[in-house]
């Protein structure tokens, strides 16, 4: 690829021009002026999450002149007044409504798995932004383990491409998967990059710099990165990538209107299987608006639980749940990371934490006993995040403090480990009920044989990596991290809940498009692969709806 | 952002404060640099040096095997100590959790009472005392045989572990002291850094300055553990004469 010119970016996505050019981060006059919808009229789509996949489709949607409402059960956020430069002030960035976790591996969520709020969890991640390998969707076919997906790398390309630019990304030429470029150079080291880069290379092991949804240099009226690491608690220069600056400015300036703050409890259906719009849950007030798309976009937890909480006569079992396939197949990654203790100064504090990436253990190694890979990444945990790290190791009172003191001289890297997907990984409606009186999530977590030897390799390569660097201690904690799949897509009914353009297949205008869709999850971050999902969905709903057939006669689901 | 900054005025002691007066980092305090924080985030960090000391969560009763269990955990064997339980009970009165608990673990707060009151049950069976009137290295080996156990009065050991672990590590390394203590450099907007990489510092930044130095590392670390392990063996006549 491929700098396209920011004027051919601008034109297509004018985001990153929309937001203001001074020491202001949200541009309140757009919000303002938003158009706004009745709750009686039908609006020709209504999309419940502005996430990483809500947030893309209704940017593209609005683009095609459809009237789009977007629902999202947090707030519209407003760096500069609602975020902090500061890790325990940052908590209301998570999604912090009850949950329960269960299985023998149970899996830990809240500030490590999922947001709220417009831009969804991308307000908080980290910022990696690698693309799936072209394996990644066939990994039956080639390795026997995981599932097919419905569609090929190659269907997924050009909109790998178009938001890589729209976020943008930067980062050194790209040698793994389907070799490619990034838009933007990569960004400079900090000391935990560097030290990882050093003990990489001793042992002959290839790293690049990036892929990071972190323009190096100002794209268009958003400021170049201070490098301040605060990227995991929002980030308050509009340097990092996240819908609320990347898609939901451009979809505001093309009549799409937000509503924060609405929890969706129901998609609601008629008898003959077709959705006629959502009820949500505002200011303790139950609302409803009608539409003629639904598209559900609430995160890998979220979206099973409200199809499960959306069952009615014709779906005893919940929305889309005729084949027992709603809620299942959820996976996670895999994320065991080690600190390495080095006599020099690392302070990894400073830079942003996503820095230096390796792919060379993504792709099944046949001289393993294991299937599947995993790619190895810096970082950086503040103190609060490194002191679980270290207590961990059970290491408390003085043992804790010292470790501690000696903050500044430790270097975190952490794998992402491809574990498989199985049916017993499940969302299910628990007994307890949150402050709407609705079933709170249930997340059963398992681990398999061969997800265990991949945690145990990535571990050691980290370990032997550090060590090479001149660490002369490492400790090793075994994490987990993104949540995908749960409502997985697939060639037919009984596999999955969604078909290849993210439509479900008991309801012909009910669509997914956030990352509960993934049949597999590679060892790659997910939000560039999900957002590029919802690009796809989206640019296939309006070529229906091109094709003109009245609404009400459309056999599919299209606009 | 200049008209949004804040003055460094009275947050700053000199020497900088650490907890019970430990630190590597001489005379480095974060809080010099609040002039350069943005407001949002200065109020927020502020706010933890004047934490409200009226308890609303934990109870008269409860309060002193809190703060047993407390500096324990976090080592807080002496003044100034950072306000942990103070900060404990704002968060668990405000229902403030981490967003998911461990299906057989109760409610987070009701978490905390039925186990401090274990604590408390415990020594009493034991010794025949609150837990709080124990001396350190009784309450200490309580501790650790919560750390060590796989069930332990009804809780799976694990997952009460990492709930008074979450909870204490969060609450104190949030804290400015515990910053001065390790020499991390706090807030950073909209000032940012400018020399990042090993063994570089910005001009306000500070290098280790500990009296031990040169100790190397691993050798405080063992003296750390040491000191860890001696909190916990009571000396054989002091075990005979209870
Ligand atoms: C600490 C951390 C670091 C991460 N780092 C990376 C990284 O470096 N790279 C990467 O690719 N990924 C990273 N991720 C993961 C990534 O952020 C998510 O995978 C991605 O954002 C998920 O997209 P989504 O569209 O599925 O959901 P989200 O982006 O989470 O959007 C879901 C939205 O739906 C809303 N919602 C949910 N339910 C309802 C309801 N009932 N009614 C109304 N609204 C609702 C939520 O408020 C939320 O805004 C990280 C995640 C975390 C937590
Ligand atoms: S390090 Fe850069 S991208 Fe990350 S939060 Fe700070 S300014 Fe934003």
């Amino acid at each position: 690829m491929s700098r396209l010119s920011d004027a051919d970016v601008r034109a297509r996505n004018a985001s990153a021009w929309l937001l203001p050019s001074g020491d202001e981060r949200t541009n309140h006059r757009l919000r303002a002026d938003m158009r706004r919808y009745d709750e009686s009229d039908e609006v020709d789509v209504v999309v419940v999450g502005c996430g990483a996949g809500g947030g893309t489709l209704m940017q593209r949607l609005a683009r095609t002149g459809a009237s789009v409402v977007g629902l999202d059960a947090g707030p519209f956020w407003d760096p500069d007044a609602d975020w902090v430069s500061d890790e325990a002030g940052s908590h209301r960035l998570y999604w912090t409504e009850p949950r329960v976790i269960s299985g023998s591996d149970p899996v830990p969520l809240g500030s490590n798995n999922s947001g709220r709020g417009v831009g969804g969890s991308m307000i908080h991640y980290a910022g990696y932004t690698p693309r799936f390998h072209p394996s990644d969707f066939h990994t039956f076919s080639l390795d026997g383990v995981g599932a097919d997906w419905p569609i090929a790398y190659q269907d997924l390309k050009p909109y790998y491409q178009a938001i890589e630019q729209e976020l943008p990304v930067s980062g050194q030429s790209w040698p793994w998967g389907d070799p490619h470029d990034y838009p933007y150079s990569p960004q400079p080291l900090g000391g935990n990059g560097q030290m990882f880069v050093r003990g990489a290379h001793a042992l002959g092991v290839t790293t690049k710099v990036g892929p990071v949804a972190i323009a190096n240099g100002r794209f268009g009226n958003r400021p170049h990165c201070i490098y301040r690491g605060f990227c995991l608690q929002g980030c308050k220069v509009n340097a990092k990538a996240s819908p609320l600056i990347t898609h939901i400015p451009d979809a505001l300036a093309h009549g799409a209107e937000i509503r924060p703050n609405c929890m969706v409890n129901r998609v609601v259906v008629d008898g003959r299987r077709r959705a006629i719009g959502v009820t949500y849950i505002t200011g303790g007030v139950e609302h409803f608006q009608a539409a003629r798309l639904v598209v559900v976009s609430g995160y890998s937890i979220e979206t099973p639980r409200l199809l499960l909480l959306s069952g009615s006569k014709e779906f005893p079992d919940g929305l889309c749940n005729d084949h027992g396939q709603v809620g299942h197949y959820l996976m996670v990654q895999g994320a065991p990371q080690v600190a390495g203790r080095f006599d020099a100064e690392v302070r990894m504090y400073k830079a942003p934490p996503p820095e230096v990436s390796s792919e060379e253990f993504y792709e099944t190694d046949p001289t393993k006993p294991y299937k599947r890979g995993f790619a190895l990444q810096t970082v950086s945990p503040l103190p609060i995040t490194y002191s679980e790290h270290v207590s961990a190791q059970g290491h408390w009172g003085e043992a804790l403090r010292e470790y501690m003191r000696d903050y500044n001289h430790w270097a975190v890297t952490g794998a992402l480990c491809e574990f498989l997907p199985r049916y017993e990984n499940a969302v299910t409606l628990a007994a307890e009920t949150d402050r709407n009186g609705l079933p709170v999530a249930n997340f059963s977590y398992s681990m398999c044989d061969n997800d265990r030897a991949l945690e145990d390799a990535a571990q050691h390569t980290q370990e032997e990596i550090l060590k090479a660097a001149g660490a002369t201690e490492t400790i090793a904690v075994k994490r987990y991290a993104h949540l995908v799949g749960g409502c997985r897509m697939a060639a037919d009914a009984t596999q999955g809940v969604v078909d290849a353009d993210q439509r479900s297949f008991a309801v012909p205008n009910l669509y997914l498009v956030d990352g509960s869709v993934l049949p597999t999850q590679g060892s790659a971050n997910p939000a560039l692969t999900i957002m590029a999902l919802a690009a796809r969905c989206a640019e296939r709903l309006a070529a229906s709806r091109n094709q003109g057939a009245p609404a009400a006669t459309r056999a599919g689901g299209g606009l | 952002m200049k008209d949004r900054e804040v003055s460094s005025g009275l947050a700053r002691r000199h020497p900088p404060v650490t907890p019970g007066g430990k630190g590597r980092f001489g005379d480095f305090d974060v809080l010099g640099q609040v002039s350069r924080w943005d407001l949002v985030t200065a109020g927020v960090v502020l706010a933890r040096l004047d934490t409200d000391p009226q308890l609303s969560f934990f109870t008269a009763e409860e309060e002193p095997t809190v703060r047993a269990l407390t500096d324990l955990l976090l080592g807080q064997h002496d003044e100034p100590r950072v306000p942990v339980v103070e900060m404990l009970d704002k968060r668990l009165l405000a229902g403030e959790t981490d967003g998911w608990r461990y299906e057989d673990m109760p409610e987070d707060s009701d978490a905390w009472r039925r186990s401090l009151a274990a604590l408390d049950d415990e020594a009493r069976a034991l010794h025949g005392e609150r837990f709080s009137d124990l001396p350190p290295e009784r309450q200490a080996r309580i501790v650790q045989g919560v750390q060590d156990a796989d069930e332990w009065h009804g809780f799976s050991a694990g997952h009460l572990w990492s709930l008074w672990t979450r909870y204490a590590c969060s609450a104190f390394y949030s804290h400015p002291w515990t910053w001065n203590e390790i020499g991390f450099g706090g807030p950073a907007y909209p000032r940012g850094y400018k020399n990042m990489g090993v063994d570089r510092r910005e001009g306000w930044e500070r290098p280790e300055v500990d009296a031990r130095d040169p100790v190397p590392w691993a050798e405080r670390r063992e003296e750390a553990l040491r000191a860890h392990e001696e909190r916990q063996d009571a000396s054989p006549s002091e075990e005979r004469d209870r």
